[in-house]
């Protein structure tokens, strides 16, 4: 545990050094400024205006219902702007821990390889779990505070928006471990998300596809990447909806995605020599 | 704890390339045992396999074949290094902390409670010279303040074996004399030094023992007093013709290569008036003749570099 807690403090250390973490939460507070001042969120008896487009209880059945609307549209764009944000700051704190001269030095402590890289992922992953906790909370008071109605379940922004970096953070690790390049471990991350998304659109690219075996290639990558798209729309749709949408199967393929890849990583970092 | 702080066995390290398949040979069945509280000297020429050798028994390097042991108990388990303090030859220490926060992170690392680096990093910055630097980042050290304080980081857990790759690199007479003096106090108090240097007059002054590797086998191996030959006299000449070399050679004379010809060491002062006749009479020069004792140096170019041995 003191290792641990010595690790996941230089990780602290090291993105605060390098401006990552006030970078991070200097662009997270622009976000918060904009809600708070910009957005123009007016509440008056039985009306709501929300970025502009008026809804009254003719237009939508209820303003409960059109501030879920919003509030689900708000929790995507933190889920998006958080998450690439986030790749894009961890991706050097891998490399950099990796570098000639001081690599050696730590593997010299009596300490496990494993617990090193682990020491690392949970040190960056926390760095980024408060910034997305300060972010949503913060988004969400703003709007409690300005419609008077506080729905809970947007908060669930904070958990789905950390769940997919953790995953994308394996990818960060293993590209880290293999090439110690921080362009490359932001790209693979982006990349695979990106992908992700397009794989996502099965239903519809199926009926275009003429082979079987393309539909089976398509529908099999689908499978084994992150679910990035179908997480976002189960947020989206718990915070609209307030009902259950399917979680398990995007939870469950991206966790065993994220496992196998850091495992991966764990066992070239061990077998690699430095 | 063993009676050895060091022993391998056939250690040997192959770096094969991926591609092309071609193979390197850093380190070759090299076994060693360095005694408990010894002051021990690694030397070699540059790319001899000091450095590999040295990651091996950290582990940050993995053996091809053999094995290491620290303190009687197998290197690879990380409690094994638990009594190590390692300062590595171009370090590079994290430049965004203090002085005072380096050596409190690899104090953790190193399993020492927080109570303990805070009583203990103030006295090894204080030993190194560093006491008025310890809250400032390390970005703006020196070279030879970044050795001192890799020195401190090395030491400040107590450890039983120190192993210092080129420790005084970059370090000015004044640092240097200073991490002479830790280092000494540390010998009194039984921890074993492992010193990798190219400075052979460092190592000849301080260690006890040596090892010299060459092409990462191990050359020559012993207690630098027996390895070294006593008092004697140094003849150099040139324009030796190679048959009275060859004849001086077998006399038991060793020779050296040198830009003025070849210096040829011998003991008694008999034996260095019989090499002079015989070098005139070959038709020989004699460039001087001086009394001398054999360095560490000779025995270096004797075994790292024997082509240049004549």
């Amino acid at each position: 545990m003191k290792t641990l807690a010595a690790l996941i403090g230089d990780t602290f250390q090291e993105a605060r050094a390098r401006w990552l973490f006030w970078g991070l939460f200097a662009l997270s507070t622009l976000l918060i400024l904009i809600f708070l001042f910009v957005l123009q969120i007016d509440l008056a008896a039985g009306a709501i205006t929300f970025l502009g487009i008026e809804a009254t209880s003719r237009r939508i059945s209820s303003i409960q219902k059109f501030v879920n609307v919003s509030y689900s549209w708000v929790s995507i764009a933190l889920y998006v702007w958080g998450t690439f944000l986030a790749v894009f700051a961890s991706s050097g704190l891998i490399p950099s821990v990796l570098e000639a001269g001081r690599i050696s030095l730590l593997l010299s402590k009596p300490l496990t390889r494993t617990s090193l890289l682990l020491g690392r992922y949970a040190g960056n992953l926390m760095v980024v779990a408060l910034n997305h906790t300060y972010l949503v909370l913060s988004v969400w008071i703003i709007l409690g505070l300005k419609t008077h109605i506080w729905a809970p379940r947007f908060l669930l922004a904070i958990p789905v928006s950390i769940f997919l970096f953790a995953v994308l953070l394996c990818v960060v690790v293993l590209v880290g471990v293999i090439s110690e390049s921080a362009a490359l471990s932001v790209m693979a991350p982006i990349g695979l998300s990106l992908i992700s998304v397009l794989l996502a659109q099965h239903q519809l690219v199926i009926r275009l596809l003429s082979s079987e075996w393309s539909r089976q290639l398509w529908m099999f990558f689908y499978w084994i990447l992150p679910k990035v798209f179908d997480l976002g729309n189960a947020m989206r749709q718990t915070i609209l909806f307030d009902r259950h949408a399917t979680w398990i199967a995007p939870v469950g393929t991206s966790a065993a995605f994220g496992a196998i890849v850091l495992l991966g990583a764990l066992r070239i970092f061990q077998k690699r020599d430095f | 704890m063993g009676d050895f702080a060091i022993e391998t066995y056939g250690l040997e390290k192959i770096y094969r390339s991926r591609w092309r398949g071609r193979e390197i040979r850093a380190v070759s069945n090299l076994s060693l045992r360095v005694p408990a509280g010894v002051k021990y000297g690694l030397l070699g020429a540059n790319g001899a396999g000091k450095t590999t050798f040295v990651k091996m028994l950290l582990t940050a390097v993995h053996p091809t074949n053999g094995s290491a042991k620290l303190f009687g108990q197998d290197a690879r388990q990380p409690e094994a290094r638990r009594p190590i303090g390692y300062l590595p030859e171009n370090h590079r220490f994290p430049t965004y902390l203090t002085g005072y926060g380096m050596l409190d992170f690899y104090g953790a690392l190193s399993g020492m409670e927080a109570r303990q680096r805070k009583k203990r990093i103030p006295e090894f910055l204080d030993l190194v010279g560093l006491k008025d630097w310890g809250d400032v980042r390390i970005k703006k050290y020196s070279k030879g303040m970044l050795q001192r304080l890799g020195l401190a980081q090395a030491l400040l857990h107590r450890p039983k074996l120190l192993i210092l790759d080129e420790p005084t690199d970059g370090v000015d007479p004044v640092g240097r004399r200073q991490i002479r003096e830790v280092l000494d106090g540390l010998t009194e108090k039984g921890v074993t030094i492992f010193i990798n240097s190219h400075l052979l007059s460092e190592v000849e002054s301080f260690c006890e023992y040596v090892a010299i590797l060459r092409n990462g086998q191990l050359a020559v191996e012993g207690k630098i007093s027996n390895l070294l030959t006593g008092r004697g006299y140094r003849v150099t000449a040139a324009e030796v013709p190679p048959e009275a070399l060859a004849e001086i050679r077998q006399s038991g004379a060793s020779t050296l290569s040198t830009s003025e010809g070849v210096s040829i060491q011998v003991t008694t002062r008999e034996e260095a008036n019989s090499i002079i006749d015989r070098i005139r009479a070959a038709g020989g020069e004699i460039e001087s003749v001086a009394a001398s004792t054999s360095s560490l140096e000779d025995l270096f170019m004797q075994t790292a570099h024997p082509e240049k041995a004549a």
